[in-house]
């Protein structure tokens, strides 16, 4: 059995699926409530690969809001996050997919520290980032959408927003090895971070944002949006591809300019109907069949009988590793959302 | 569950921490004693499992020394009449509901409520309790851990006629938790146990176990959050 933690994206939102799905004692309820409330498995999931398997999964609702963390709720936060895997294991997931901001926490707060949660001890194989899958969708996106779009890879600049995260430097290794990339232009914080970056690949250059953005065919955004930072959209490239696989999602909205295509990036999509409610209340486009990379690559490893932590900690995802999750993805007949 | 943050540093002999130790330490001899008892009674409404309830019981009273010997650890004298007005509300449900051998009633409040109430409380303390309360109550949470599970087995047997009941009793006595609960938060918050990680904690377990018993997610959410908006 696979297993997916989730959260809904802020209070207001949790509120109105609470009252949607008939929790009255939660709908009326302010973030202190939000704050103590336990973890629960809200819905069972079937998913049938294009091979003719079929596996079980279930979605654990952490009860994280966002709201936690701008209010420095943060014990708060890692509660939510690491009872919410207490409860997957004790439910005898075998392996579970941390998304949304549970893997952002996860490895912001050093939850690996914390072992013993009451009285279980968690199993940390039992749970996957599913960043490796992620980067490797993001990486298909920029490969196919560019073809969409008439940009010769071979010819074209690509800026990677996040280049140092787990799944940023991923995307990288495989723009580097895999793909025909004229040049990488590399955007991060940490300059250490992105020299020892720059010394693995051999290649890219380092570079601010605003220097960056003017001169790339295709942007790959891997960050979570800082506030305050807004892509002026009329400095672009005509074409310019916008590949937002950041968390939360909010380019699209917040960019529309001709010329300019934004993409939900590390979004896939089954080939068969997914038995499910829970993805249209995370607003997908197409509850029946979307969801984020992170989720399917539970999935993908609970077909594969690969009950391991495939992706875990930062910058250990090889391109072997995406080749293979990739490999899988194909396989059980899920692609990467295109324009 | 474990603390993240470096736990803020707590002076085990101040006047301060002592003087919350002292209700706090109160209550937990208290509620052991009464555990005690309760299980006495339950062998009474339940003659074919009287040998296992003794046997309970007998945990609750060792449970009831190992902290009495944590308050004179601390040189504190433990406030046993705060206590027993802190738990007389949920003491009279029980004996009321003994005394008309409601055993649905009397195991939702013991084994369920009191049990679950005490492992979060017990998980809470430990990281922040001194050394000496550290190891008593790690022995002791694995023990109630049996007292938890003797009602839920039964429950669990009995669903199908237990759960109407079990519904009421839920309804007349969870509100009781979370106001007793209030009642303690600034003396608990002395100790370092944060009050809403201890609700998140009880809330965990008493789902757990109304899972083990039977009940859907659905009635899960709505029964152990029943009460905790109004109070």
């Amino acid at each position: 059995m696979f297993g997916l933690i989730g959260h809904l994206t802020s209070l207001e939102h949790a509120q109105s699926v609470a009252r949607e799905l008939g929790y009255p004692e939660y709908a009326d309820q302010g973030l202190d409530f939000w704050c103590s409330a336990p973890p629960q498995i809200v819905d069972n999931i079937t998913v049938t690969s294009i091979t003719g398997q079929q596996i079980e999964g279930r979605y654990v609702e952490s009860c994280f809001l966002p709201e936690m963390l701008a209010t420095r709720r943060i014990k708060a936060a890692t509660r939510k996050i690491i009872n919410a895997m207490a409860h997957a294991q004790k439910h005898g997931i075998n392996i579970t997919a941390l998304g949304g901001f549970s893997s952002i926490i996860f490895e912001n707060f050093n939850l690996s520290q914390i072992r013993q949660v009451r009285n279980v001890m968690l199993e940390f194989e039992r749970f996957t980032t599913g960043n490796t899958h992620t980067a490797y969708i993001i990486c298909r996106q920029v490969e196919q959408a560019s073809k969409q779009l008439g940009i010769d890879l071979s010819k074209a600049t690509v800026a990677i927003c996040g280049a140092t995260g787990d799944i940023g430097s991923a995307v990288c290794r495989w723009l580097d090895k895999r793909a025909d990339v004229a040049e990488l232009l590399l955007i991060a914080r940490n300059q250490e971070r992105l020299k020892d970056l720059q010394t693995e690949l051999g290649r890219g250059k380092i570079m601010g944002l605003e220097e960056a953005l003017p001169q790339a065919d295709i942007i790959v955004w891997v960050a979570s949006m800082p506030k305050g930072v807004e892509i002026n959209p009329a400095i672009l490239k005509q074409p310019c591809l916008l590949i937002d696989g950041g968390y939360p999602k909010n380019l699209g909205t917040k960019v529309q300019y001709p010329g300019v295509h934004v993409l939900n990036g590390g979004i896939v999509e089954h080939s068969l109907d997914i038995d499910w409610r829970i993805m249209s209340i995370v607003n997908m486009d197409v509850p029946a069949r979307q969801l984020f990379a992170c989720f399917a690559e539970s999935m993908l490893l609970e077909f594969e009988k690969l009950h391991t932590n495939f992706s875990w900690g930062r910058n250990h995802i090889t391109v072997e590793k995406m080749q293979q999750i990739g490999e899988a993805s194909v396989k059980h007949g899920f692609s990467p959302l295109l324009i | 569950m474990p603390q993240l943050e470096a736990i803020q540093d707590l002076d085990f002999h101040s006047e301060t921490y002592k003087d919350a130790y002292s209700r706090i330490n109160a209550i937990v001899i208290e509620g052991e004693q009464e555990a005690h008892e309760n299980y006495h009674s339950l062998g009474g409404l339940l003659p074919d499992q009287k040998d296992q309830l003794v046997g309970l019981a007998k945990m609750e009273s060792r449970h009831k020394k190992g902290f009495e010997a944590c308050g004179r650890n601390l040189k504190v004298t433990p406030d046993l009449e705060f206590a027993r007005q802190f738990f007389s509300p949920l003491h009279e449900n029980f004996q009321t509901a003994a005394a008309e051998n409601k055993i649905v009633t009397c195991l939702l409040i013991q084994s369920l409520i009191i049990e679950c109430f005490a492992i979060a409380a017990y998980n809470i303390y430990i990281p922040v309790a001194d050394d000496f309360a550290r190891k008593i109550t790690e022995g002791v949470v694995k023990e109630e851990y049996l007292h938890l599970n003797f009602g839920e087995e039964w429950l669990k047997a009995n669903f199908e006629t237990s759960k109407a009941e079990l519904e009421e009793a839920n309804r007349a006595n969870l509100p009781i938790v979370w106001k007793m609960l209030n009642q303690v938060d600034a003396d608990a918050k002395v100790l370092g146990m944060e009050r809403e990680a201890l609700v998140e904690d009880f809330m965990i377990q008493y789902g757990e176990a109304l899972n083990n018993i039977g009940f859907t997610t659905r009635d899960i959410m709505r029964m152990s959050a029943y009460g905790l908006a109004t109070v």
